[in-house]
């Protein structure tokens, strides 16, 4: 904003002013009314849904699936996605940096004199898709399902080869249903309609690299290694 | 200067100036460098003592497979001090030259952003609950986000058991750095050179 | 000879009478009655008389708010108001939470079973943390929307950036004192997050750890931060933060124009 035109805001502010309310006590009642409805609220929050405790931090654990405060969910999201290990900083410091920086210098960058939504599209629309791509991933982080549990229902026979698949790694690499990382490995949520029972049989057994092998789930337990096929199988 | 004397370079004045901004600089210092001092004073010692630990009988381990043993890696926090590691006997068939260890002793923290790894014996890969991260039997990168293999434990025998030692990093050609790093800090190529040694490990 | 006396300095102004003394209503000093009617008034005016607060006061009391100032902008002081009650929740916590790792669980576990309202008042100081940082967020998009970091604002929004910043450390911090399964590895995966940074990440990390491994001193430090060092900043910062905003004015909405208004033509209050 150059000289003239902070003069002509200061001026146009000083006449908006001069015909505006007392703060006290136009402004302080709203201000107490919505200080009540924050104290309702919390107190409401805490009666309803209660404090609740965990378990006792146990360091040694090898079962428990951390999971971060639901304001933390959209950087969760991004870095589960993030699946490159070179890029992994990226994700961590990388992207919440840049954004801190361009949130940071916003009066800097932002040199439009004008405040009225449809003069300044720019920054209307950049907010709005930010605002947006934030829910949309803290939505996603909240409902991504730990990569060591298969939430879809199955039919109960299949419910043994559905904990084995889910316990064995291979959502480390393929989505099934909710679950699961979205490479390198082909999504397995419709393999039962792709591939028949031999096929899959036989990928476990032989596979393409980087996918381990599981010939020996096979060689020593094959109820299992078949409970596992059949739960591949009916996934259509 | 007006008012000075013939020859006067500091007028009383600047010399109560300066000297206030002296005193003052100097007692800020006095107490705020030892305060930062306090704080920062950990980032130069070392946390993780060096030591042995018995973990058990060379019979309770085998070539095969994994065996879970808990163990303390930091000294006075109970608890909240120990963690889980995965212990095997060391196999020419299995490890080849990746290691000189005479038992394979691995941590169960996620070198992507430090979550419990758990072994799963049917498929011999550990896997991390958090961000989908997949580890081979020797603890190398299977695929996820995690930077380098898993951490592992210096190892001896000494009496039939089996002695837990400091804990070390490697890089993805199973090359040791016997200064542990955190996760998510790579160590391949010229990544070792961001992130270096600290005085802490 | 009489000395020659300097001239007697001119006497103070008589100071106003004091409400309910010195004053002779019909005829007749103040009786006991009288007095105690005019207590209230009488106390606000020692004090005044004592401080010099009342032009300060009607100053800021009495500004004008521009015209249009309508609901959102309730969101600054909510935010403020969910801060006060963070701290009130958080230091009747204080009195009962042990910041020692191997008792740190079990106090909050007497917290929430045993001392009377306390599961109350953590539940207050949890959720009060999620409203919060809500509010935090919905102030910030409020003042973009309408504008108001644009000049002469600017150091508001640098001074509400950092409040921002602080009030997410003040969560990333809160959380790991219940120090259950949830808080302990959320904090391991936050602190290892700041070690991804090349070169100054990981010693960044072991300042937050106070070493290379979360140990006997990790959980105190982050208690002292979590109580002490972010909580003095917030309080430092609100307090800047409200004089700019009551020295500058708040904004008046965007879509409002001096000249167009038609109610500008009639005088407001």
């Amino acid at each position: 904003m150059d000289a003239r035109e902070k003069e002509q805001y200061l001026r146009e502010y000083y006449m908006l002013k001069s015909k505006g309310k007392p703060f006290f006590p136009y402004a302080v009642f709203k201000d107490s009314a919505m200080a009540f409805i924050v104290m309702l609220v919390i107190i409401v929050m805490s009666i309803v849904l209660g404090a609740e405790l965990g378990p006792r931090a146990d360091p040694t654990s090898t079962t428990y699936v951390p999971r971060p405060e639901w304001y933390y969910f959209f950087l969760f999201e991004l870095l589960r996605v993030i699946k490159p290990p070179a890029l992994v900083f990226i994700a961590t410091v990388g992207i919440p940096t840049v954004c801190m920086v361009l949130l940071v210098l916003l009066p800097f960058i932002d040199r439009n004199p004008n405040r009225h939504p449809f003069q300044r599209p720019v920054a209307v629309v950049a907010g709005v898709l930010t605002i947006a791509a934030m829910a949309y991933l803290t939505v996603l982080g909240a409902i991504a399902g730990s990569p060591t549990e298969i939430d879809m229902k199955v039919a109960p026979q299949y419910e043994k080869g559905k904990d084995l698949a889910a316990s064995s790694g291979c959502l480390g690499c393929h989505k099934i249903g909710e679950n699961g990382n979205a490479g390198p490995g082909p999504p397995l949520t419709k393999i039962g309609s792709r591939l028949g029972r031999q096929a899959i049989a036989r990928t476990l057994v032989n596979p393409t690299p980087p996918m381990p092998p599981f010939s020996a789930l096979q060689r020593q337990n094959p109820q299992k290694f078949n409970e596992l096929v059949s739960f591949l199988s009916s996934l259509k | 200067m007006p008012g000075a004397f013939e020859g006067e370079t500091v007028t009383r004045r600047g010399l109560m100036t300066g000297g206030a901004l002296a005193a003052g600089g100097l007692a800020s210092a006095a107490f705020g460098l030892p305060a930062l001092g306090f704080a920062l004073g950990p980032n130069f010692s070392r946390t993780e003592p060096h030591r042995w630990q018995d973990v058990g009988a060379e019979g309770d381990f085998n070539k095969a497979s994994y065996v879970q043993k808990i163990i303390d890696l930091v000294a006075d926090v109970g608890d909240a001090g120990k963690t889980t590691i995965y212990v095997r006997k060391y196999s020419r068939a299995v490890d080849g030259k990746t290691t000189d260890q005479p038992y394979v002793a691995i941590s169960n923290r996620c070198m992507h952003l430090g979550c419990p790894v758990r072994y799963v014996q049917a498929a011999q890969r550990f896997i991390c609950p958090c961000h989908g991260g997949v580890y081979g039997p020797l603890g190398q990168v299977d695929g996820g986000p995690p930077v380098r293999p898993l951490d592992r434990f210096y190892t001896n025998v000494e009496n039939g058991r089996v002695l837990i030692g400091p804990r070390f990093s490697l890089d993805s050609n199973f090359k040791r750095f016997p200064h542990p790093r955190d996760p998510s800090n790579h160590l391949d190529g010229l990544w070792q050179y961001l992130y270096p040694a600290r005085p802490t490990t | 000879m009489a000395r020659p006396r300097l001239p007697k300095p001119p006497s103070p102004r008589r100071t106003p009478p004091r409400p309910g003394t010195n004053k002779v209503v019909n005829g007749k000093k103040p009786g006991l009655k009288e007095n105690a009617a005019e207590a209230g008034i009488a106390t606000v005016g020692w004090l005044d008389e004592r401080t010099g607060a009342s032009p300060f006061l009607r100053g800021f009391l009495y500004r004008k708010v521009p015209k249009g100032t309508n609901w959102f902008y309730t969101l600054g002081s909510a935010t403020m108001f969910a801060f006060l009650n963070q701290a009130v929740t958080g230091v009747f916590l204080a009195m009962y939470y042990d910041p020692n790792p191997t008792k740190a669980y079990d106090s909050a576990r007497h917290i929430t079973n045993d001392v009377w309202l306390g599961a109350f008042v953590r539940g207050m100081h949890k959720w009060g943390s999620t409203v919060m940082v809500l509010l935090v967020f919905l102030h910030m998009a409020r003042t973009f929307f309408f504008g108001a970091y644009k000049y002469p604002r600017e150091l508001n929004w640098l001074i509400g950036f950092v409040l921002l910043v602080l009030t997410m450390l003040m969560s990333f911090t809160g959380y790991l004192l219940p120090f259950d399964q949830r808080s302990y590895w959320a904090s391991i995966v936050g602190i290892n997050l700041n070690s991804s940074g090349p070169i100054v990440g990981p010693y960044l990390a072991d300042f937050l750890r106070a070493g290379s491994e979360f140990n006997s001193v990790t959980l105190s430090r982050f208690y002292s931060i979590h109580m002490l060092l972010i909580p003095g900043a917030i309080v430092a910062l609100i307090g800047a933060h409200l004089y700019l905003v009551a020295k500058l004015g708040t904004t008046a909405p965007p879509w409002l124009k001096a000249e167009k208004a038609k109610e500008l033509a009639k005088e407001e209050v």
